[in-house]
């Protein structure tokens, strides 16, 4: 870092800058790379187990609606309860549909969208959620509202923005560093420093977006701890009793098909991409289902009346608060679910570049003090332990 | 931060000076502690360990039985200014579903259809709701479950809440020294 006449000021925020992620460096880091292997940790499972994939008997074939998905799968499967379909984000995916078994366990399936026939199930150890799991909570169970581990996690994101505004602050002219080559072949420090510094620029909104979005993880799990909430969406009762029909003859009444559902949703909402539906769990339930609209970032739903065929509840873009703007893109702005693979990779290779901050952070912070240990072993003639610490504080004064 | 010393650390103080911001690599025993349990809450949640806890098998109830059981084996969780809540499961035996329109669970006996209790949610071969369990009920109070036919009638079964969960009686004959 270049010296500047006005020394005393920007030498305490380079020190605010080096102090804030040190301490809990190897915690940074895991953090970083698992966030950054959990937004392609779906991409992953789909290389890894062809199970995921939809792959086209043929070439001209079209996808089954859900109710014929639903239908090849009671005819092969007569015994299996279907609670949920759900068609992810990229026709490649194949369908994962929720299933109860009867002898009580709950997975999902993976079905082809084309023929409806079940590829396989997620395995014992599911990577996504794993990694989902390590990265937002550090494992640590949810007993009674969040888990500590969640605190602990979402609160790095203010040293991430402090990180960023004093590292901004530190880099002069930081804005003419955008092209600054890297420089090789004048030591791991000067290299590593170089590094920090380009992918720092390149990364300012992206650092700005995790860390912004990490604090209001934190703000979510103090509002939700503290039964505080802040959303208009409407709580769908249950259907009233006068609407399910009674059978003198005991036996179950018919409700409308998923298709003919499907169609209800879209007339009332037009431009909603059906994604997710929720089959009834009890005779007094709706189908529910939810899809974007022309805004990635939010969801839409509707529940229908399976009896009725009226559109008992919905919940739109244009029935959002502007606050629910702001807070609901959150959790896709930090993951980078909202536009498919293109924004997926952009998010990996900043999630990247972030992680190799933490570690250029760490590694300029030890090349540091090891070459102002050596300096002041050459300097003094006093023990090599009373060197070492005054290497430490050396650092600090001298960046 | 130290300041410049003038006599040599002890060897103690020099490790910790030199290691001391690489001590949070421990924190990494913290997910590796909790890996065993998440598997554990996995396959709970996938409901590979069977019904729950406490498994009350086959209560007959009209011309057909249900299994309860609650999840966990612990006592009622409070959910703010809502109360306490305790998660049962159910299931209704295999292959008969037919002529069930919903499944109800009350403490106490409900008096109509229109108090049946809390509703099951999920297919006959597993159900869950989260149960309203009031601080002032009595620990020996009975888990009255509500068969509702598609023909409109009521079948009715209990069993005592202190078999069902010993957890939430010993909790509630607790909230009993308080009152």
């Amino acid at each position: 870092m270049a010296q500047s006449p006005k020394k005393s000021k920007s030498r305490l925020w380079f020190l605010v800058h080096s102090w804030l992620a040190l301490p809990i460096w190897f915690f940074v880091l895991i953090v970083c790379f698992t966030g950054m292997l959990a937004v392609v940790s779906q991409e992953i499972v789909w290389l890894a187990n062809p199970d995921v994939r939809a792959s086209k008997p043929d070439a001209d074939a079209t996808a089954l609606s859900f109710q014929q998905v639903i239908d090849v799968m009671h005819k092969n499967r007569p015994e299996l309860a279907i609670n949920s379909m759900n068609q992810p984000d990229g026709s490649h995916f194949a369908l994962n549909v929720g299933v109860t078994l009867p002898d009580g366990a709950r997975t999902n399936y993976y079905v082809n969208p084309y023929t409806g026939v079940i590829q396989g199930k997620t395995p014992e150890f599911n990577f996504e959620a794993f990694t989902r799991a390590l990265h937002g909570w550090w494992l640590v169970p949810f007993t009674n509202g969040y888990s500590w581990g969640w605190y602990l996690v979402s609160l790095l994101g203010l040293p991430m923005l402090a990180s960023l505004v004093t590292g901004l602050v530190v880099y002069k002219k930081f804005w003419k560093g955008f092209f600054k080559p890297v420089r090789t072949g004048h030591g791991p420090r000067i290299f590593w420093g170089d590094l920090h510094r380009l992918a720092g620029v390149w990364s300012i909104w992206f650092v700005a977006v995790i860390s912004i979005t990490g604090i209001w993880f934190l703000i979510q799990a103090i509002l939700a701890d503290n039964h505080i909430t802040i959303s208009s969406q409407p709580i769908v009762p249950v259907i009233a009793r006068d609407q399910v029909p009674q059978m003198p003859d005991g036996s179950a009444t018919s409700r409308i098909g998923l298709d003919e559902a499907v169609r209800i949703a879209q007339e009332a909402i037009p431009g909603l991409d059906v994604s997710f539906i929720t089959l009834p769990a009890t005779a007094y339930s709706h189908i529910s289902m939810d899809g974007r609209g022309w805004y990635p970032l939010m969801y839409q739903g509707a529940s229908i009346n399976p009896y009725t065929r009226a559109v008992d509840s919905q919940f739109l873009l244009s029935d959002r608060t502007a606050l629910e703007f702001v807070t609901e893109s959150m959790r896709p702005l930090h993951t980078g679910d909202f536009g498919g693979l293109p924004i997926k990779l952009i998010w990996f290779f900043f999630g990247l570049l972030l992680t190799l901050m933490v570690l250029s952070g760490l590694l300029i912070w030890t090349k540091r003090t090891a070459q102002a240990t050596a300096a002041a072993l050459k300097r003094s003639e006093r023990p090599a332990r009373v060197a070492a610490t005054r290497a430490e504080t050396t650092l600090e004064v001298q960046p | 931060m130290s300041r410049v010393q003038t006599v040599p650390h002890s060897p103690a103080r020099q490790w910790w000076l030199k290691w001391r911001f690489h001590l949070n690599i421990l924190l990494i025993l913290v997910p590796l502690g909790f890996m065993p349990k998440y598997f554990a809450d996995m396959r709970l949640f996938r409901g590979e360990d069977g019904l729950g806890q406490h498994v009350q098998a086959d209560i007959p109830v009209g011309r057909w039985s249900v299994s309860l059981a609650e999840m966990r084996d612990e006592p009622p969780l409070a959910d703010g200014p809502a109360g306490y809540f305790k998660t049962f499961n159910a299931a209704l035996c295999a292959t008969c579903d037919e002529g069930v329109k919903a499944i109800y669970l009350r403490v106490g006996k409900p008096r109509s259809l229109r108090a049946a209790g809390s509703i099951l949610f999920g297919s006959q071969y597993r159900m869950a709701t989260s149960l309203p369990i009031p601080q002032r009920t009595r620990p020996d109070a009975l888990l009255w479950i509500t068969i509702e036919g598609w023909d409109g009638n009521m079948y009715q079964a209990s069993v005592p809440l202190a078999d069902a969960s010993p957890a939430t009686a010993a909790w509630l004959a607790k909230q009993g020294d308080k009152r």
